[in-house]
């Protein structure tokens, strides 16, 4: 079984159904990019992956345990709230606004759930949180606020923070879409290092030529569906679907 | 030269009068913030019950005068339920007061939680923090700087109203000027009492603005 398996999901806002029975596997160490117009339901997607939507009908499997299913918005799923939270833990999410703790420096942004969630002693999670911080390019950083810091180190701290979990997996929620166009190569830069050290990771992205260089599979969604799905090269070339073509020339 | 005097020989007991105001006002709002805290985590809570509960509370005691909270403390409850009679009248200030400060803050402190941007609960929460730790480590930390000024209202709020304490025969400030001022028979008493009552909540007006600074070192 693949890392993920994502089985007919679907979630709607009252009548709107923003997801619709959508699937995909992914395997240990694939890297996934999703594309497709906003309003497509790219991040919602990502979000139902660690329950921050909740979605009304379908399963998910993570590492072969299974973590969702739901029918008619009804919870079947048999597990206690400690087994749902540890197979949770095997993702990290990394979000479009960062979302640093802003009271916490860099050291201690990295520290907090290791400490709090992991139970590490402090000087074993300082130690790891501060070659987290050194692989992200920061180690000059470790006591500083996120606001002294420019929205790509912030976004690089937010990686940081969240391998500090020891992820299986990697959401990456439109990493790059709000940083300033000179700062997405050092963010883009550290999620190619991950991707090439095997990490199994999912970004909702708008970077194109990121998806091209460092997708093992590119998934185009269109209105709650997955409109094709393929490999970069094959997907980026000859577009089955209209709609994929249309964005597609949109936005290269 | 005979007023100032007069004004002089009525200061030692005015100060020491005050001496309730200042502690009533004090524990009131202390233990007002701390059951603030836990009506405000109730307000906003994913229990239904629990959220109807404290929004009942807060309705009742911010909706009604405090003068009649604290009047049904004294008066009336020993007469509906005996054994709660108190001997103490600063007692039952204090009660009255932090019962009716704690639905005033606890309304404070949940505007104050729910400023916060929701991205920061999500964040703590997809770090696997349980919902009780990413309150007291990312959310309430945060929201404490957005806390000062509205609780330092809420102080010099209290401090003034205090004066009501007069009304059960409790001796503070305010009970002390009406009593120089009917043996005395004189105006003149409420000049150094009020200014007390203006130097009190500027020392506190200070104090808070202190705090303020204090907890913006990281923005």
């Amino acid at each position: 079984m693949a890392l993920i398996e994502i089985e007919n999901i679907s979630k709607s806002f009252g009548a709107l159904n923003v997801l619709k029975d959508i699937s995909l596997s992914v395997e240990q160490g694939e890297v996934v990019c999703i594309i497709g117009p906003s309003g497509a339901g790219k991040s919602t997607f990502l979000r139902s992956l660690n329950h921050l939507e909740t979605i009304s009908d379908g399963r998910i499997y993570i590492d072969g345990k299974l973590l969702d299913d739901r029918k008619d918005g009804v919870n079947r799923s048999p597990l206690t709230k400690k087994e749902e939270s540890d197979i949770l833990l095997e993702m990290e999410i990394v979000f479009q606004r960062f979302n640093l703790f802003p009271h916490m420096t860099t050291l201690e942004n990295v520290m907090l759930a290791p400490v709090h969630v992991r139970k590490q002693p402090k000087e074993a999670a300082r130690a790891a949180a501060v070659d987290l911080i050194e692989k992200v390019g920061l180690s000059d950083k470790l006591d500083v606020f996120p606001s002294k810091l420019s929205g790509g180190q912030q976004q690089r701290v937010a990686i940081a923070r969240a391998l500090a979990m020891n992820p299986k997996i990697m959401l990456f929620d439109e990493p790059t879409s709000a940083l300033d166009p000179e700062l997405v190569g050092e963010v883009l830069a550290v999620i190619k290092k991950l991707a090439s050290e095997g990490m199994t990771m999912l970004v909702v992205t708008h970077e194109i030529g990121f998806a091209r260089d460092v997708a093992d599979k590119v998934v185009f969604m269109y209105d709650g569906i997955i409109l094709e799905e393929g490999a970069p090269a094959e997907l980026f070339a000859k577009p089955k679907h209209e709609r994929t073509k249309a964005f597609l020339q949109a936005v290269l | 030269m005979r007023n100032l005097e007069l004004v002089m020989g009525w200061l030692p007991s005015l100060i020491f009068a005050s001496r309730i105001t200042i502690s009533l006002s004090v524990i009131s709002v202390v233990i007002g913030m701390l059951a603030g805290v836990f009506i405000a985590l109730g307000r906003i809570s994913a229990n239904g019950a629990l959220r109807k509960a404290c929004g009942i509370y807060i309705f009742i005691f911010r909706g009604t005068p405090l003068l009649m909270q604290l009047f049904f403390v004294w008066y009336a409850l020993p007469l509906a339920i005996p054994w709660l009679a108190m001997q103490d009248r600063f007692l039952a200030a204090c009660i009255a007061f932090s019962i009716n400060s704690a639905a005033y803050q606890a309304e404070i402190i949940r505007a104050a939680i729910q400023s916060i941007d929701p991205g920061q609960m999500e964040a703590a929460r997809s770090l696997g923090l349980t919902y009780g730790q990413a309150m007291r480590l990312v959310i309430i930390p945060q929201s404490i700087k957005r806390l000062i000024p509205p609780v330092g209202n809420e102080f010099i709020m209290v401090l003034k109203d205090t004066s009501l304490v007069s009304t059960i025969a409790l001796v503070d400030l305010m009970k002390h000027t009406s009593q120089i001022q009917s043996s005395a028979a004189t105006a003149l008493v409420y000049l150094p009492s009020a200014c007390l009552y203006l130097i009190f909540t500027a020392v506190f007006t200070f104090l808070f603005n202190y705090l303020e600074k204090r907890h913006s070192v990281y923005e």
